[in-house]
């Protein structure tokens, strides 16, 4: 049995879909869970749900977020600031720092 | 979805689970994650010895954090793989155990000395990480997916594979000769990591133009080379004479006749003798533990266990 894992990092936000473990109860779904995705990210409450019981609806069946351009609220216009200011072991580190700063944070 | 429209939409993380992809897409993604999941499962039993022949408690913890990373990356490519629909788990660490399962030629080699650890823990996970820098893009999302987790995790693999090579060049003569000695063995195999030039990789073709891979071998090997020579030269190694490397412009190329495409070929068929042994070392391991995953199995089909029937269990 597949199980989708949600992770809440603090209390109050959202729970969001961080992957899947195979289990064959709720139980050791919720252990494995901790172990595959509560491990290093920081982590307030996690989510199993059997993959069979999860519902999808997609762009072909609803126009999600309206029909006016409203890139404004996105990050992807404002391209005069460069993202890419380092490659990829830069990257992981600055994710990792990420992480540890809002674990100690939390 | 015909293949004409997947070529036209191949934008990274563009097709799921969801979109009813052609065989041959799901195919190639399949060979292709099945080979990354395997590579990650092979690396780290190349690695476990050195929980235990580790010569400090620190790296120790290191060696035993990785080689749980590198186990948890298999899994998590395996499920990628997996939601392609053409291989269940099961049957690719079966194929693996059975020897037909491919994966990264440089752990069909053994490593047993500590000196040798940095030459995968610093420059094959270096290469890796250049390409999955790449995959973050690759059109099967799911795959995309397990990058962001993997290349998040994995700066820390390398940082300790550097930290291992920086203490042993800035140590004893005999550490810096060792190191040296370790470098010479595997640096050929190190140039062959990223396959032939593109023009005889078979697969390529197909797999860029479907979004699944997006960036040749040529392109990542010239990328790795850029950034690892001069690190080499940092730590005071020297880069053998063969093969020979031009460098041009501040870019290197590798000249491919001098590295061994034979022993290469042999290796990718799994018929290297120590690549043997590093298969069937595994799907010892494996058998030796099919008792967990035979009772997790009977778990699941004693029908208690079920989503639909848990809430009468609750």
């Amino acid at each position: 049995m597949i199980w989708e894992v949600f992770r809440q990092e603090q209390a109050g936000e959202y729970h969001t879909h961080c992957g899947n473990v195979h289990a064959p109860d709720r139980e050791m779904a919720l252990t494995f869970a901790q172990i595959q995705h509560g491990r290093r990210k920081p982590t307030h409450s996690l989510w199993v749900v059997p993959q069979p019981e999860v519902s999808e609806v997609d762009d072909e069946a609803a126009t999600f977020g309206g029909t006016t351009d409203k890139s404004y609220r996105w990050v992807m216009p404002y391209n005069r600031v460069d993202p890419e200011f380092a490659e990829e072991i830069a990257e992981s580190e600055a994710e990792q720092r990420d992480a540890d700063e809002q674990r100690s944070e939390g | 979805m015909d293949l004409d429209t997947v070529k036209e939409r191949a934008g990274p993380r563009e097709f799921g689970p969801g979109d009813d992809m052609p065989e041959e897409y799901r195919k190639a993604a399949t060979r292709m994650i099945q080979f990354h999941a395997n590579s990650e499962i092979m690396g780290a039993y190349l690695e476990k010895p050195f929980i235990r022949q580790s010569p400090s408690l620190d790296r120790k913890l290191a060696f035993s954090a990785k080689t749980q990373d590198e186990i948890g990356h298999g899994q998590l490519l395996y499920r990628a793989a997996e939601s392609l629909g053409v291989k269940t788990r099961e049957q690719m660490l079966d194929e693996l155990a059975a020897g037909e399962g491919k994966f990264l030629n440089c752990f069909h080699y053994p490593m047993t000395e500590w000196q040798e650890t940095p030459m995968i823990a610093f420059f094959v996970d270096g290469a890796a990480m250049r390409r999955q820098a790449t995959l973050k893009r690759t059109s099967w999302e799911p795959y995309a997916h397990a990058m962001d987790k993997i290349c998040f995790e994995e700066g820390f693999h390398i940082k300790h594979g550097e930290d291992i090579m920086r203490e042993l060049a800035t140590g004893s003569k005999r550490g810096q000769e060792l190191l040296q000695e370790a470098f010479e063995e595997w640096w050929p195999r190190i140039l062959q990591f990223f396959g032939p030039t593109d023009d005889d990789s078979t697969h390529h073709d197909f797999s860029a133009d479907v979004g699944l891979k997006r960036m040749g071998n040529d392109e990542l090997r010239q990328a790795f080379l850029n950034a690892y020579i001069p690190k080499a030269e940092k730590y005071g190694l020297e880069i053998p004479e063969k093969p020979r490397i031009v460098e041009e412009d501040g870019t290197y190329e590798v000249i491919e006749e001098d590295l061994d495409w034979e022993e290469f070929f042999t290796v990718a068929k799994n018929e290297y003798p120590s690549g043997r042994e590093q298969i069937n070392g595994r799907k010892e391991a494996q058998e030796a533990v099919a008792w967990v995953r035979k009772s997790l199995d009977d778990w699941e089909h004693a029908g208690t266990a079920g989503a639909s029937t848990q809430r009468a269990a609750d």
